[in-house]
């Protein structure tokens, strides 16, 4: 088929459509799958047939965006012994998709090309031998592995999740530990709001520290570390890793605004 | 006075954001958000009561401002602002709707539970019932991370005065 597929495929200048590949049978699939991939070798050919048609492939998704399109990708990851890949694209609209059809695709193929395809908004989607590949399925599927991508990632957030398996369980640590930060937070501010009248004596020091050395270059400010707030108590700060930066800077404007004493008032009042 | 303030915010922006830890960054806004707050409580109310309520209400405030790229943090403040005017907000026949979905579903299905799951996490995250179910974990991610940072914080500054 090869030369012949190739020419058809240059004259029609068109996508192909998933009722051409259901025509085309398990055969023909391997077949288009050789063109596709052979075309996509070629993107950064010097042959002038191929350049002239991957330019023109990306102007065409945005004439039809309604058909499934087949679009090589340069697909060099070597298929496993019994599946057979086809690979489509769909046009599912949601807002962040591209970056992550974008990270998936990087992981599938490890070429340049991807990147030329991906400023589309199209889901890549694997379909593999034996499964449906009509549309919805596709998206559910893309759906799906999403979802347990999301689940991974809270894998590492959530501490105590490496013994527990599949979704429910997972989700019954999430909300578990989700409740007792809530709570943790309850707790602690109700500690507060006893502990507070002492506060004042703290912030007093902490708030006349910084109206003092507004009249200083702000940089000095950074040596408004926490030990202001805590002599005793460095370490769990300390493991935050905070050290002196100007970073101060942009916080001390709301929290000058945020004091609203007479002394600062005037300085504050030209934002 | 006026060309040192001017001076002093243009060096503002010269700093990188990318080189300063998130987590550093969301600490120092926090804190530098609340303790002043706190302070202001204790100005404005003389007496030593200082309520509760107010206090949660601080500390929730200070979260919400303190992540503000986050989209639960945009809910938070909704909900905040909203609970100062005691008005009807729409989140309260969203959550109406969603129970009687629920009630349809429980059969011992493994889907439904992992769904009714899905929806009671949506209920902790503030406005994770009008995300979808991938927006939300997402945000889930973020806002567990935050509390934590939140609670790190909140013991440092009780544990200082006690």
């Amino acid at each position: 088929m090869d030369l012949t597929g190739l020419k058809w495929l240059q004259q029609h200048q068109q996508m192909v459509s998933p009722e051409f590949l259901q025509i085309l049978g398990s055969d023909g699939r391997e077949e288009l799958r050789k063109v596709e991939s052979y075309l996509g070798n070629n993107i950064y050919d010097t042959i002038d047939g191929c350049i002239s048609r991957t330019s023109s492939f990306q102007m065409e998704p945005v004439k039809n965006n309604e058909e499934n399109r087949v679009i090589a990708l340069g697909n060099k990851r070597k298929p496993e012994g019994k599946r057979e890949t086809i690979e489509k694209k769909k046009k599912i609209k949601a807002e962040d998709e591209t970056e992550s059809s974008m990270k998936e695709n990087s992981n599938m193929s490890n070429t340049e090309t991807s990147s030329e395809f991906l400023k589309q908004d199209y889901i890549h989607v694997r379909a593999r031998r034996g499964e449906a590949t009509d549309r919805h399925s596709l998206a559910e599927r893309a759906r799906r592995e999403k979802i347990s991508k999301k689940m991974k990632c809270l894998r590492d957030i959530v501490p105590g999740c490496n013994k527990v398996t599949g979704k429910a369980g997972m989700l019954d640590e999430i909300i578990n530990y989700v409740q007792s930060l809530q709570q943790q937070v309850e707790f602690l501010s109700m500690k507060l709001s006893f502990v507070n009248p002492e506060l004042e004596f703290h912030i007093n020091e902490l708030s006349s520290m910084m109206v003092d050395s507004r009249s200083f270059p702000l940089h000095q400010q950074g040596s408004l570390d926490y030990s202001v707030i805590n002599s005793n108590q460095t370490t769990s700060l300390n493991a935050l890793k905070i050290e002196t930066s100007s970073n101060w800077d942009v916080h001390s404007q709301c929290l000058y605004n945020n004091l609203r004493t007479d002394s600062v008032s005037s300085f504050f009042s030209l934002k | 006075m006026e060309r040192q303030i001017i001076n002093k915010k243009k060096r503002v922006f010269s700093v990188e954001p990318n080189k300063i830890p998130p987590s550093e960054v969301f600490t120092r806004k926090y804190t530098s958000l609340l303790v002043p707050a706190l302070k202001k409580l204790n100005m404005n109310k003389n007496s030593s009561q200082v309520n509760q309520l107010t206090v949660k209400h601080e500390v929730d405030m200070a979260l919400a401002l303190s992540a503000q790229e986050f989209a639960w943090s945009r809910f938070l403040l909704q909900k905040l602002s909203s609970s100062n005017n005691p008005t009807t907000t729409t989140s309260s026949s969203s959550s109406g709707i969603r129970i009687q979905e629920r009630s349809g579903k429980e059969g011992g299905h493994e889907d439904g539970e992992i769904e009714e799951k899905l929806r009671e996490l949506q209920k902790l995250l503030p406005g994770g019932e009008e995300m979808n179910v991938e927006e939300m974990l997402g945000e889930i991610g973020n806002y567990i991370k935050c509390l934590e940072l939140q609670t790190i914080a909140l013991k440092s500054i009780v544990q200082d005065t006690t």
